[in-house]
């Protein structure tokens, strides 16, 4: 198949770029008859949408010889000597004989490319070529110098810059600016814009009384410093980021990592330099000394999607996250869609495939596991403590220690015990104890009712695991793995069926008398290994309990297999152990058919089980014990074995501490986080972007037609990041600012917002754009005096009306001869209900949130085994109404209110929401039960709050949610809607009684609920309208 | 440029959704219900230029049997392996092609004959297999595809593959791109209507996901609507309790009047849009609920789907829906069957799960057939990849397991000029590799396109700097041959 033929495109998507092509100048075709021709501008689109596809960057497609990217190339001799472009000759330049040939097989574009030239494009060529063809490096690649603010003629219609740049581009097109909005418009925009919540009455109020002449300013300096500005900047950028709570492929189980979101919804309210927010999560690791905060940063880079699905290639899987963290590098940080050169060279941008894998390189050496493991936290994770938990935590450690130090304190007689107790241990015959390099593994389920006895000891170290071994559930139950059927040693490595290979890990935080559900692998086997030493033979009963099945060994005999299917739980088996004198080996294997896995043990004795170097300590004569040792033992009988009635009660103190300590520990959550493999692995180019085929071996490099890294700098993910945000980058601040200002104005002054390559689009105000992305960095990219600077903007502040003519000719607003209108997006819905009916419970930070969905949407989809399957709605107050960011986002299957509003999957890097406009939203804000709670919410407040008459609580309710004073018939439409629905209501008692009751809220028993039903409707038909529903 | 800057601007604003209204519903039309035969007669409202040449189909109801189905217990009779059981796979046949992790640490391969009768049947003497007795009466309205075949081999991204032409996540849909091209043909259903049945096999069943039937970059209104058996059909479609219909009109004309002043004051066109899909919604209320409401079914058409057909969420309902969808103009129906995964205990669950899909699935056949729809209707059949010859876990000849098997597995197709009786394609005496005729999943998607009167390789949609297609970066041609 000829490559010309690669990209095709639809006769109406032509159209498109024409117009993509005509909007900075609004006219291609009389700029190129003034002979004006700017090669980027008006000849690189015409040339890329094309030619480039055969005669571009990519040298593997190239035909005829030649490449037009390239001036040397294209004003040489083709393959056919002849000479594609003569400057300053277009009849001797073959292109404009191909391009206007009448000869089909002549003719350029190949009529199956599906592509023509038309009259003016070929126009256009001919005047740049007869002006001489110059050539230039594309727009986004040369590094952005602050333009002079251009002169206007209405001078005072400008507040800032900004305005300028807008103005004599308006001036320019023979338009004029619109008038200001009016104050109530005003305040609501910048408030949802700035906050995504709508103001209160009281706000707008005040807003309203405001004489001051910087009244304005002083409400966006309010809103700047409110801590909803975080949470709602937040969510723009967990789209880029695609943060999700699930893992995204396969099981999609659940995935914690909520503490990079509330890292993110910090970082913008403490205004963190955005060149520092890009920084610190693209290498936050690998700053010196990071912080923790750094750390949980640089979890950005481990947001995409993974899996576990059982047959996976490990290799694959490693090639398909390494490729969406470069990918969303590009798009997020550069606006360049590099990933087309993950199979071949990109074709229209100058990005090679040896470039791409040179970034490849940066993000290859994640010191952890590629595949998920189907757990909530595959390495490498950090604890993230929130505030209220490290207080805690804090708190209890400092009583513990007090106690421990009263404990062993000065206590003659209970040394004199000890002395007593000791003595059985020089008697027995030194066992081979210690030979496991343990710790304590504390009491066990003994210890309260231990006493000292002539029986000596029972020694168990800790837990070693290792794991998981995944298999197909057959092979689970019939074969031997790892390190079953030969004798157990701690440093023997193992290899898994990823080919990753795992070791025993000491597993100190397993307790005995708990069931631990915390094993890795679906299907798969995991095994757990301890010594148990003894001074004698003797019997041990155990308790067990797996999920699912379990086989037992002792000392290499088989004691007990069952291959069962269950969740664990305590006594699911007993089985005495026949221990032999000295050290005996206890290996547990847990088999996991389906869905999740876990554990139980007990050991059933009156002995104090002591660890291991407890016990080798006791068995040295006193005087060969080292300090260490000493206190060791001293502090094993004191808190076991010693009989005093002030030690036990000290014991219980401590015990119940210690409990507490653990139940907060657990609580704390995980974050998964970038941490560097010490050696990076070695990166090749994978030809045809195949895991499996390796090409030329690269190394760390960014790409060769961007600048150079700093030489001075480490070439590694942090030295990327600073080049990124360096002043020589041409591309990180204008991807920046164009976000924000499409986050404000609907569109980017680049409306292709994910791609500045030559196949995106130009921008609307290049002069603008450069300016916006100087003074970002000029001023320490400050992002709030940034974007306080937009919104104090006339530009901003315009009415959104638009005359026919105007939409007509500005349908996207491109321009800006008025203000932004547009619908508010999922979330800012969802909170403005909430928060207009008084339901809101703002809390920043902590776990996702599971508001009520429609049953079954999660059963529909999910993999019968994963841990997502089954939705389960949150309930109450203090968690069915936060915020929406907090809302659980399940990739697979995400909420309804969400995707129905454009919301995305989270499953890739989006920047840029689609906006539609649908019956199923309107079918969702009429009936979702959530939207009618909200409505009986505003209902309650009508009445509480609205006065007494009926037309000043119409009036009180239109003003919370449109924001603005009613008319007289909007008012006289409202009464009558409320009048209308309380007579209905009236006479309908029952469904009066339904639809008030159609709420998780409590209800004023003093209430009329006639009355409050007819204010429910009035407040549906609000929370529907246009003008509500729209940023205006 | 003028006009063509509106033309851009026309494409841009467009809904179609459920299409743009053709009507321009004022004001005054408000409060009055479109009769339903009017609305649904509204012009389909396609993407200039589509459908690119005549189409066979109108519309497509796409079987998705979710696991991969064992092609050689069913379609690929494979008499030779009769012979060669427990005989390891040979290496010539294999050739190093790459396993799953789940069976590449196998000391052996040893072939598993099916276990299951197959006979003859139809006019060409098609081979079927004793678990599909209904497929096997209908032999001669279908055409099977031995020879499909795909690079995947794990479920996840072999799913993701042949319903969004790539392995990862982000793409659009088939049935979105088809809402997409040629927009809707009733403006009182969506386009692109998904259902998720329940299953029979015992094991654990895979997962699927939302993006199967998502619009990826294309914009929201193109995703998949679920036809839920559980709840509402569609989500929210129900008023909430104490509103009857009377309250939730004269809710929606209060809506209209103040968003008509909003029109008037503002000028937004999107407000005049967002009259017309509250409307929309509310013909919605009444549509669906007549769709799924089967009591208007004569029982000896209940009894076609076989017993389950009245049990919601069943499969045979869902054919039976889909059948009502296609009566109703709906573009694109998918039917997720989940639970063909049969890696161990084919004899336990590989016929649970042909029982579930046999009889509905011909029913439908016969059903869209005696309504005169088949022959403008596309029928697909089939799952993300095959599983494989060799045996997975215990061998014997009673029972045994299969492994994934991307290399070669069967579809069939039927209606809309779709061969009747044909058998296409090849495989090798292991149902192994292709010998004849290949349909890799992107032929297969092309080939569905074709039947929809587009041109695969020509519609497309640009998003971060390329310009997508379903069938990927390379050209891919129909199987035009599987047409009559």
């Amino acid at each position: 198949m000829p490559l010309s033929r690669l990209r095709t495109i639809a006769r109406w998507r032509t159209a498109a770029a024409v117009v993509a092509l005509s909007m900075p100048g609004g006219d291609a075709g009389a700029r190129a008859a003034a002979a004006e021709v700017s090669f980027d501008r008006d000849v690189r689109p015409i040339l890329s949408d094309k030619c480039f596809t055969c005669h571009g960057p990519e040298d593997k497609s190239r035909q005829g010889g030649f490449r037009l990217d390239v001036r040397e190339s294209a004003l040489g001799e083709a393959d056919s000597g002849a000479r594609p472009i003569v400057p300053g000759d277009p009849e001797a330049s073959e292109l404009i004989a191909r391009i206007t040939s009448d000869d089909e097989t002549l003719r350029m574009p190949p009529a199956d490319t599906h592509k023509t030239i038309s009259p003016e494009e070929a126009e256009t060529l001919r005047a740049w070529i007869s002006a001489g063809a110059e050539w230039q490096q594309h727009w986004s690649f040369i590094p952005p110098a602050r333009p002079e603010p251009p002169p206007v003629k209405l001078p005072h219609w400008a507040r800032n810059d900004i305005d300028r740049f807008i103005l004599a581009r308006l001036e320019h097109e023979g338009l004029t600016p619109s008038p200001e909005a009016d104050r109530a418009t005003l305040l609501r925009r910048v408030t949802l814009d700035l906050t995504g919540l709508p103001p209160t009455t009281d706000e707008l109020d005040a807003f309203l009384r405001d004489n001051r002449a910087d009244a304005y300013e002083q409400a966006v300096d309010r809103l700047l410093a409110s801590p909803r500005f975080g949470e709602h900047m937040a969510r723009f950028w967990l789209d880029a980021a695609r943060y999700g709570d699930t893992h995204g492929l396969h099981l999609d189980n659940y995935r914690e990592m909520w503490p990079y979101r509330d890292w993110v919804v910090r970082a913008f309210n403490a205004n963190l330099p955005f060149n520092d927010f890009l920084i610190e999560q693209l290498a936050g690791d690998l700053l010196p000394a990071p912080t923790e905060d750094q750390l949980i940063a640089s979890g950005f880079n481990r947001c995409h999607v993974t899996t576990n699905e059982g047959g996976v290639i490990a290799e694959e899987v490693y090639v398909n996250n390494v490729v969406d963290r470069v990918d969303t590098f590009g798009t997020v940080m550069l606006g360049l869609t590099i990933g087309c050169s993950r199979c071949h060279d990109h074709k229209y941008d100058p990005i090679k495939m040896s470039d791409y894998y040179s970034l490849f390189a940066y993000f290859n050496s994640l010191d952890g596991t590629e595949l998920d493991l189907n757990a909530k936290d595959p390495a490498p994770v950090i604890k993230a403590p929130t505030p209220p938990q490290k207080q805690r935590l804090a708190e209890l450690d400092a009583e513990i220690a007090r106690l421990e130090a009263r404990m062993n304190g000065d206590w003659p007689e209970v040394d004199a015990q000890q002395a007593d107790w000791e003595r059985q241990f020089a008697q027995a015959a030194p066992a081979a104890a210690g030979a496991v390099n343990a710790g304590g593994s504390g009491p066990a389920a003994a210890a309260a009712d231990a006493t000292p006895t002539s029986v000596a000891y029972l020694a168990m170290s800790d837990w070693h695991w290792v794991g998981p071994f995944s298999a197909d559930e057959r092979y689970l139950r019939s074969q031997k793995q790892g390190p079953e059927g030969k004798p157990v040693r701690l440093d023997e490595k193992f290899k898994l069926a990823t080919g990753e290979e795992v070791g025993w890990v000491r597993r100190a935080d397993w307790a005995d008398g708990a069931v631990h559900s915390d094993l890795p692998g679906d299907p798969a086997a995991n095994f757990l290994y301890r010594t148990i030493t003894v001074d004698r033979p003797q019997e041990l009963e155990l308790s067990l309990g797996s999920d699912d099945g379990i086989v037992v060994y002792l000392n290499g005999e088989e004691q007990l297999k069952n291959l069962v299917s269950r969740p664990p739980a305590a006594d699911q088996e007993k089985l005495t152990l026949k221990l032999r004198q000295g050290e005996n080996h206890l290996l547990i294997k847990i088999l996991n058919f389906g869905g999740p896995s876990g554990f139980y043990f007990a050991a059933k004795t009156t002995l104090a089980v002591m660890p291991p170097d407890v016990l080798a300590a006791a068995q040295l004569p006193a005087a060969e014990r080292t300090v260490e040792q000493q206190s060791l033992l001293r502090q094993f009988f004191r808190n076991n074995i010693a009989q005093s009635a002030q030690l036990d009660q000290f014991r219980a103190e401590l015990g119940g501490l210690r409990t507490a300590r653990a139940e907060v520990d657990r609580s704390v959550p995980t974050t998964l986080i970038f941490r560097e493999l010490p050696q990076p692995k070695p990166a090749y180019v994978l030809l045809r972007g195949q895991y499996d085929q390796h090409g030329e071996q690269v190394g760390r490099r960014t790409p060769a037609s961007l600048p150079p890294i700093d030489p001075a700098a480490p070439n590694n993910r942090l030295g990327l990041a600073q080049w990124v945000t360096s002043r020589d980058n041409p591309l990180a601040a204008r991807v920046a600012v164009n976000r924000f200002w499409q986050q404000f104005f609907g569109v980017g002054l680049v409306k292709t917002a994910d791609d500045f390559g030559a196949q995106g689009e130009r921008p609307s105000h290049p002069e603008l754009l450069d300016w916006l992305a100087v003074d970002l960095q000029d001023h320490r990219w400050d992002l709030k005096r940034f974007l306080k600077q937009l919104v104090l903007s006339a530009t901003y502040r315009q009415s959104s009306r638009v005359a026919p003519e105007l939409h007509k000719r500005d349908p996207e607003n491109r321009l800006l001869a008025r203000g932004p209108r547009f619908r508010l997006d999922a979330e800012m819905l969802r909170d403005q209900a909430l928060f207009t009916s008084g339901l809101m419970v703002e809390r920043l930070g902590g776990p996702s949130v599971k508001p009520p969905q429609p049953a079954g949407l999660w059963e529909a989809v999910g993999y019968s085994g994963s841990n997502t399957v089954k939705f389960v709605p949150d309930e109450g107050h203090e968690k069915i109404h936060r915020r929406t960011l907090y809302t659980f986002i399940k990739r697979t299957a995400p909420p309804p209110q969400m995707s129905t509003f454009d919301g995305p999957s989270r499953e890739s890097c989006v920047v840029r929401r689609e906006r539609t406009n649908t019956p199923l939203q309107a079918l969702l804000l009429l009936n979702d039960p959530q939207y009618v709670e909200a409505a009986r919410g505003l209902a309650e407040r009508t009445i509480k709050e609205g006065g007494a008459e009926t037309a000043a609580r119409a009036r009180f309710l239109f003003r919370t949610l449109a924001c603005r004073e009613p008319s007289q018939n909007e008012l006289a439409d409202l009464v009558a809607a409320y009048e209308t629905e309380l007579a209905h209501y009236r006479t309908h008692a029952p469904a009066a009684e339904q639809l008030v009751g159609a709420s998780s809220m409590p209800l004023d028993e003093t209430f009329d609920r006639a009355e409050v039903a007819a204010w429910t409707m009035a407040a549906n038909v609000l929370l529907n309208l246009d003008e509500v529903v729209t940023k205006n | 440029m003028q006009s063509s800057i509106t033309q851009h601007a026309a494409a841009l604003t467009r809904r179609h959704f459920f299409g743009q209204s053709a009507f321009g519903i004022g004001a005054a039309a408000l409060a009055t219900l479109l009769p339903d035969e009017q609305a649904a007669a509204a012009p389909s409202v396609s993407l200039r230029g589509l459908p690119h040449f005549a189409p066979k189909a109108k519309r497509a109801i796409y079987l998705h049997m979710n696991g991969g189905p064992s092609q050689m217990d069913l379609f690929d009779y494979k008499p030779k392996m009769d012979g060669m059981f427990d005989a390891d796979l040979p290496e010539s046949i294999r050739m190093g092609q790459r396993l799953t992790t789940m069976t590449s640490g196998q000391a052996r391969f040893p072939i598993a004959p099916s276990k299951y009768k197959f006979a003859q049947y139809g006019q060409n003497g098609t081979w079927i297999s004793e678990l599909l007795p209904y497929t096997a009466r209908m032999v001669d309205d279908i055409a099977i595809m031995k020879t499909v075949w795909t690079e995947a081999i794990n479920h996840d991204p072999a799913v993701t593959y042949i319903c969004t032409g790539h392995q990862l996540p982000g793409r659009a849909s088939l049935g979105a791109w088809l809402s997409y091209g040629l927009g809707t043909m009733n403006r009182n259903l969506p386009a692109f209507v998904v259902m998720t049945p329940t299953w029979s096999s015992k094991a654990d069943a895979q997962a699927i996901y939302q993006r199967l039937w998502g619009s990826g970059f294309l914009p929201t209104q193109h995703q998949g609507v679920a036809l839920r058996a559980q709840g509402d059909p569609v989500l929210f479609l129900s008023n909430p309790p104490g509103v009857d219909a009377a309250v939730r009109r004269r809710t929606l004309d209060r809506i209209a009047r103040f968003n008509q002043r909003t029109l008037a004051e503002v000028g937004d066109p999107e407000t005049q849009t967002r009259i017309e899909q509250y409307e929309m919604a509310f013909r919605m209320q009444t549509s669906v609920p007549e769709l799924t409401d089967l009591s208007d079914e004569p029982q000896h058409i209940l009894d076609m789907y076989g017993p389950d057909v009245l049990k919601p969420g069943t499969f045979a309902a869902s054919c039976l829906l889909a059948r009502r969808l296609a009566e109703r103009d709906v573009r694109f129906v998918q039917v997720f069957h989940r639970g063909w995964d049969q890696h161990l205990n084919i004899a336990g669950d590989l016929p649970l799960q042909c029982g579930d899909v046999d009889q509905p699935g011909w029913a439908l056949i016969q059903d869209l057939k005696q309504r005169g729809l088949l022959q403008d209707t596309l029928v697909i059949w089939g799952g993300e990849f095959g599983r494989t010859i060799y045996c997975q876990g215990g061998l014997t000849r009673e029972n045994y397991g299969r492994d994934h098997h991307p290399r070669c597995f069967t579809m069939w197709m039927a209606g809309a000029g779709i061969k009747g009786g044909l058998v296409y394609g090849e495989t090798d005496d292991f149902s192994y590799n292709i010998v004849d005729k290949p349909i890799h999943i992107h032929d297969l998607n092309a080939t569905i396109m074709h039947a929809l009167g587009i041109d695969n390789n020509r519609l497309s949609y640009r998003a971060q700097g390329l310009d997508h297609r379903l069938t990927g970066l390379e050209d891919h041609q129909p199987v035009r041959d599987l047409f009559a």
